[in-house]
């Protein structure tokens, strides 16, 4: 009996063993792995799935990292002129530029694009709102962009509503990949099949199996060169620990290290594979909201106090392992306009303490909610009992309640919540994407709960955009930042995260997405 | 019989209908609303409320069970609100890794589980017997994610016999299966153990060793077809819970199965996959427990008489 268990287990093992074995890594093939699977492939429901976007389908400009900053430069357009005033550009396409099914890139496949993003009335609408008669189409009072005009199959103007000098920026944002309008159209349910993925991009995508693991193989009608990867397999799989292992074992190729705890990363990839590891900044920064509305917060001295009693190297060097950098304004480090002179608040609890006691409130007498939610990571929860603490020092009450997730966006949405602490990753390199996002318009401070109510410097924020000289728009936005952060203190800046990648034995270089996204170009990735 | 068989149908689908009226309003009372889940902070007012009425979930609650319950029959559970794909679908696609890994997981289980008890209870008080109730019982106390990460450590990582993670070979479903089955297997060892040692002191055992049947008779014939009554009632019933879903095993193991689906459809609010995937679970368990009744039933003449 012993010895035909024995047996039978020694045949499985080996058998096993052997499957193992046999399985040798495809020339080309990258392997990958995600926490979670993407939810769609359609850019007007998600603003989160950029993977295939990025690499199945192209836009007009693209935003690429350099030595000396993240640039913009061009992808699908040949040559853009802008009118004297900023409102009219005119562009001319690449010529010669082919779907992944064969069908030419035209400029009504653009024209389609922005207008499929309006009249879907979902994500990512901001962009093409700015073009005249975008409003109109998305309200279904009109049935075509007006300000969109296609001369011929390589030439189209875009009239906009206002002028904005970071508009080409923008166009570079994955929500505005170029669809073919063919394809789109004819499918019954685009962003869910791969076959109607059709890109004019380096990849397709061949295969999406549904919390397994998705597959982008070279696309062979792509104008560029081939890439060192000619396909990728992205795995989805939820448990760090077994991407870790997976990873260790050679059976990954890239590991997001965002992905892993952190005492993993330092006890474990920091000392055995430092020399693998890729740190890109990330384009983006936790900050801390104080809702103006509060009876406590509305108090600018109040304010202030919160900022000084905040040790942010603290924040970093105990939760984030040293593995991001202090900021002190709301234009990140790395994104266009950022300030290296921005001051933000000096830790200094007794300053805290003594504006406190100006502002004539006694120790624990300050209270409100610091809301978190629940689908936040834990570092951030972590961030946040960190600053209650910090807080409760100085002698301001900073309840931590933890809300679910719809419900913590209702109550922001109704400029409900007292204080949160949130992150912005930027999706394209122009200030305006954190300014105008934040203090643009009242509107958009009510929806991110701040309840700001300096209109003028709303009207200011609004305006900045359209400065067509560079140097004098950044001066304008930094003005702002300073007025905003210095002055009013609406915005308590905290740190700037690093990405870390981990690079497998096959991979000769890599090269992060500029902003430190967790999607990236596959294209660069360089195969040993 | 069969009246006996009906009217525990019968019950079961009351059950269920009570089950799925229930889910369906709690889903619907908790706080926090699916469409802001689903469109995320940049959507406005206007566009949720929008939203919210082209998935009906601004009608009154019982016209949209209604909706519901007529689709159910049907066979339509609905879209995913976050992967966009029917639940229908979705839940096809998982249903044949769940299956698989309960399968494996459960010949694991009873294998072993009955292999185990039985060397225990004839070498009782043994250093086998010992050391089987030992495994047993690490088995029925250890949690499974710790179970799974060990033998993944073990196996797939340090001595790279089976693979880590993934659900394409048979060989991939060998840990997930051992991990998800050992505490059915502790169980099973336990009761086959326990039932027997029982079952061997009982006088009708004397008497067939005095009527002269060989040892190994009396054992398969006698006792053991007597003590594996409850074994099998506990098999029936640990399978359906294995089939409903391993939630943690799936997830370690990178399974694509109904587990894996029912943490997508929790964290992301997703009303129409809760939906489906808790109650495919519930009328698994249903239906084994039903199963177990009639199997129980089937071996106990006694049983059979009194229904």
């Amino acid at each position: 009996m012993k010895k035909i268990m024995a047996l039978i287990l020694a045949a499985i093992l080996l058998a096993a063993g052997m499957t193992a074995a046999s399985a040798g890594v495809e020339e080309g093939l990258l392997r990958v792995a995600a926490l979670y699977d993407m939810t769609t492939m359609d850019m007007s429901k998600t603003t989160d799935d950029y993977m295939v976007p990025m690499n199945v389908f192209d836009r007009l400009f693209e935003t690429r990292p350099s030595p000396e900053g993240a640039q913009v430069v061009n992808s699908l357009c040949a040559e853009c002129t802008v009118s004297g005033d900023g409102l009219s550009y005119s562009f001319t396409l690449v010529p010669g530029v082919v779907f992944s099914n064969g069908n030419p890139l035209t400029a009504s496949d653009v024209k389609f694009t922005f207008e499929r993003l309006l009249k879907a009335r979902g994500m990512n609408t901001d962009i093409p709102l700015e073009v005249a008669g975008g409003e109109a189409l998305m309200n279904g009072e009109a049935d075509s962009l007006e300000g969109f005009v296609v001369e011929d199959d390589l030439h189209f103007t875009v009239r906009l509503n206002a002028p904005n000098a970071g508009f080409l920026a923008e166009l570079s944002a994955p929500p505005l990949s170029i669809l073919d309008e063919e394809s789109v159209t004819a499918a019954a349910n685009f962003g869910s099949d791969p076959k109607d993925t059709i890109g004019t991009g380096p990849y397709v995508i061949t295969e999406w199996v549904v919390n397994d693991h998705y597959t982008l193989e070279y696309n062979p009608l792509y104008r560029g060169e081939k890439p060192s990867v000619t396909k990728v397999i992205v795995s989805v799989i939820r448990e760090s620990a077994t991407q870790d292992i997976k990873f260790q074992a050679g059976e990954l190729d890239i590991l997001n290290l965002q992905s892993l705890d952190s005492l993993v990363v330092e006890s474990v990839y920091k000392t055995a594979y430092a020399d693998r590891i890729v740190d890109v900044p990330i384009a983006g920064l936790t900050f801390m909201i104080l809702n103006e509305a509060n009876e406590y917060l509305q108090d600018v001295r109040v304010r202030k106090a919160i900022g000084m009693a905040i040790d942010v190297d603290q924040l970093i060097a105990g939760i984030y392992s040293g593995n991001a950098s202090r900021e002190h304004g709301i234009i990140p480090g790395g994104v266009q306009g950022h300030n290296d002179a921005a001051e933000g608040f000096a830790y200094d609890p007794d300053g805290a303490r003594k504006l406190l006691a100006e502002a004539g409130y006694a120790e624990g007498q300050v209270s409100f909610e610091l809301a978190v939610d629940n689908t936040a990571t834990t570092d951030v929860q972590t961030v946040c009992e960190a600053i209650s603490q910090m807080l409760k020092a100085v002698g301001i009450r900073a309840e931590i309640k933890s809300y679910e997730h719809s419900a913590f966006l209702d109550k922001r949405k109704d400029g409900a919540v007292d204080s949160f602490v949130a992150h912005w990753l930027m999706d394209y390199n122009d200030p305006a994407n954190i300014m105008y996002t934040f203090f643009g318009s009242p509107e958009n401070a009510r929806l991110r709960s701040l309840n700001y109510p300096d209109t003028e410097i709303m009207a200011r924020v609004a305006a900045a955009s359209a400065i067509v000289d560079e140097a004098e728009r950044i001066a304008e936005y930094q003005a702002l930042e300073k007025k905003i952060i210095g002055e009013d203190a609406a915005w308590i800046p905290l740190f700037e995260g690093r990405h870390l990648f981990c690079l497998g034995e096959r991979v000769a270089a890599f090269t992060p997405q500029w902003a430190g996204f967790s999607d990236f170009f596959v294209t660069d990735v360089v195969l040993k | 019989m069969l009246n006996s068989l009906l009217r525990r149908a019968g019950q079961a689908c009351v059950v269920l209908l009570a089950v799925a009226m229930l889910l369906f309003v709690m889903l619907r009372i908790v706080p926090g609303n699916p469409v802001t889940t689903m469109m995320g902070e940049h959507a406005d007012s206007a566009t949720i409320e929008r939203m919210t009425a082209e998935m009906g979930l601004d009608q009154p609650i019982y016209v949209q069970f209604w909706k519901y319950l007529t689709g159910a029959l049907r066979g339509d559970f609905g879209t995913s609100y976050s992967l966009k794909k029917p639940v229908t679908q979705l839940m096809a696609a998982a249903l044949g890794n769940t299956v698989k890994l309960a399968v494996f997981a459960s010949l694991f289980a009873w294998i072993v589980g009955i292999g185990c008890g039985l060397l225990a209870a004839l070498r009782k008080n043994s250093l086998p017997d010992r050391l089987f109730m030992g495994f047993s019982l690490l088995g029925v106390s250890m949690p499974v994610f710790i179970t799974a990460m060990v033998l993944q450590y073990v196996f797939a990582f340090r001595l790279r016999w089976l693979p880590i993670s993934g659900a394409d070979h048979w060989a991939s479903f060998v840990l997930p299966a051992v991990a998800l089955g050992w505490n059915s297997a502790g169980n099973i060892s336990r009761l086959v153990r326990s039932t027997l040692l029982d079952i061997l002191e009982e006088n009708y055992i004397d008497t067939a060793r005095a009527k002269g049947r060989r040892p190994l008779g009396v054992l398969t014939r006698h006792a053991l077809r007597n003590a594996m009554l409850p074994v099998i009632t506990m098999m029936a019933i640990q399978f359906s819970g294995l089939l409903s879903g391993a939630v943690i095993t799936e997830t370690v193991f990178s399974i694509n199965g109904i587990g894996q689906l029912t943490v997508q459809a929790i964290t992301g609010r997703d009303i129409p996959l809760m939906q489906g995937t808790v109650l495919f679970s519930v009328t698994v368990v249903i239906l084994g427990n039903l199963l177990a009744d009639c199997l129980y039933s089937v071996l106990d003449p006694r049983i059979r008489k009194e229904a």
